[in-house]
């Protein structure tokens, strides 16, 4: 019987330790403890921002081009091709982009994050800045959640555009079904600001999620380089359900109830 | 509380003979387990103030453990690590880390950071801890750089460096706050007889011109036999004797005889 419950068990066990860890690193930056290492924190922003945009932008910009030739084909076989920009609106801002953002961090950031860590958790870098007095996990982790909140509301919002250009073109462009002003206006009336902001925090959310789990994974590595491996197959495994479930989550949370299309029934 | 086996101690006199300074570094009765393997098991030893001490021992017994209770990185299951006067074990966290900036330790193989130049890992605790400007920084670390004889490769990654260089560019960084107390773990793992020769002097040089409580991890006799002022000789997770080196190569204690020696017959075998 107790081999039956010895798994949950260290899964409830390990999913506290995770949650230990969040909470400890989440404290540092609303603490303000992480801005004695601001400077680190701009580096890691830097960083951020040059390693990773590009690859995050041509993602969302490429689902937001499926967004549009789905919608454009779909509607046009049912006899609405007027109204792909409805698709094209929700497809690109509640859904897709948001995954596509997620799956991009998970893959590109949340991956490099454990590498880096672990790599420095095995070569003792990290208890070399322990024993210079230097708080690690502030130093370390806080800084990335931070430079993560400086910069991705800004990369998201720059790379939703990319996608609405790319339904755009899709649609309009490519395909060709629909008018430039019939597509827009239909588009436009689908979404209004605060759907914005939905989107924003849905993807926020799935960004912290992941900079916290490659955190986690990178910084308790241990076992060698086989170690570093085996914990950055974790954080993709755990990134990947919490981006859908955060992704579920919002879309049931921010817009279940929408008045136009109500999702919850 | 794990069982000691008191038969396992027999060549254990536990003697600690006088270096005539007080102790910077104390451990009392300090037990340490991990799962089932019992590694310090009843440890109590005192490294004298402003000498270069050394833990001797076989491998695999706790002299690695002992410099991580030294500084925080671990604490003991029971009994006490006593540091310049502060319990280890009883700080808080803030204090452990402003303590920590008394210290100055050289890794195996020196956790330079991978990310950074040589120049801006020495940089590093100065930037860090200090509030001073780059012109004085730049000062402290060319000396310290110039020091270990890396003065010409300021501008290396660590991933460019040999192991040897790795490990003298550890020792600067660790010497860049003037550290009171600095702790090398095994020096010279991994170096060839001569390099690990010439660690060992520049170990004796810069603690002549700084001064310091110099603590080193090691199970190579010849490096003891260069640098050690005192020794404190390890063995299943307690002291077998410690004393001024002299007096330890001269020990009648059948263990520290044979492990001083480096002899194949004793107490010691493969087990």
């Amino acid at each position: 019987m107790n081999e039956l419950f010895a798994l949950p068990r260290e899964w409830l066990a390990a999913t506290g330790e995770i949650g230990r860890f969040m909470g400890t690193v989440m404290g540092d930056v609303w603490g303000g403890r992480v801005l004695h290492f601001f400077g680190e924190s701009l580096r890691q922003a830097g960083i951020l921002i040059v390693s990773s945009t590009l690859v995050i932008w041509a993602l969302m910009f490429i689902l937001g081009l499926i967004c549009g030739t789905e919608g454009a084909y779909f509607l046009e076989a049912n006899g609405a091709p007027a109204y792909a920009g409805v698709f094209a609106a929700w497809c690109d801002l509640r859904e897709i982009i948001p995954y596509a953002f997620g799956y991009m961090m998970a893959a590109k950031v949340g991956t490099g994050i454990v590498a880096e860590l672990g790599a420095m958790r095995i070569s003792d870098e990290i208890d070399a800045l322990e024993v210079m007095g230097i708080d690690s996990m502030t130093f370390l982790c806080a800084t990335r959640l931070l430079a993560a909140w400086i910069v991705l509301p800004f990369l998201y919002l720059a790379g939703m555009g990319g996608a609405f250009l790319a339904s755009y073109i899709a649609v309009v462009q490519q395909v060709g079904f629909v008018s430039s002003g019939g597509y827009l206006l239909i588009f436009w009336e689908f979404q209004n600001p605060p759907d914005f902001l939905f989107s924003l925090i849905k993807a926020m959310v799935m960004a912290t999620a992941i900079v916290l789990v490659g955190c986690y994974y990178g910084y308790n590595a241990g076992g060698g380089p086989v170690g570093v491996g085996t914990a950055t197959a974790k954080s993709m495994v755990l990134n990947l359900v919490l981006v859908h479930l955060i992704g579920m989550l919002g879309t049931q949370v921010f817009w279940g109830n929408n008045p136009n299309a109500p999702i919850g029934g | 509380m794990a069982v000691v086996k008191e038969e396992e101690f027999e060549f254990h006199t536990g003697q600690n003979r006088p270096a005539g300074v007080p102790d910077a570094i104390q451990f009392i009765d300090v037990h340490k387990t991990f799962g089932s393997n019992q590694v310090l098991r009843g440890l109590s030893m005192g490294l004298p103030e402003g000498k270069v001490s050394m833990i001797l021992g076989p491998s695999g017994t706790g002299k690695s453990v002992c410099i991580k209770h030294i500084v925080g990185l671990m604490y003991p299951d029971s009994g006490d690590v006593v540091v310049a006067g502060h319990s280890i074990p009883s700080l808080s966290d803030d204090d452990l880390f402003e303590l920590r900036k008394k210290f100055g330790v050289l890794f195996q193989d020196g956790a330079l950071f991978g990310s950074l130049n040589l120049y801006d890992n020495v940089a590093f605790p100065l930037r860090q801890h200090t509030e001073k400007g780059e012109d004085e920084i730049a000062e402290i670390v060319n000396r310290r750089l110039s020091e270990v004889g890396l003065g010409n490769a300021n501008e290396k990654m660590p991933n460019e460096l040999s192991g040897g260089m790795r490990k003298r560019a550890g020792f600067a960084r660790s010497l860049v706050l003037d550290p009171e107390i600095v702790l090398f773990d095994e020096p010279d793992s991994g170096l060839d007889p001569v390099r690990t020769a010439l660690l060992c002097e520049l170990i004796k040089e810069v603690h002549a011109e700084n001064g310091g409580t110099y603590v080193v991890i090691t199970h190579d006799i010849m490096s003891a036999r260069r640098v050690a002022e005192y020794i404190a000789v390890l063995w299943r997770g307690r002291i077998v004797e410690a004393g001024p080196s002299q007096e330890l190569f001269e020990s009648e204690n059948e263990f520290v005889r044979q492990f001083l020696a480096g002899e194949s017959s004793g107490p010691l075998g493969m087990e």
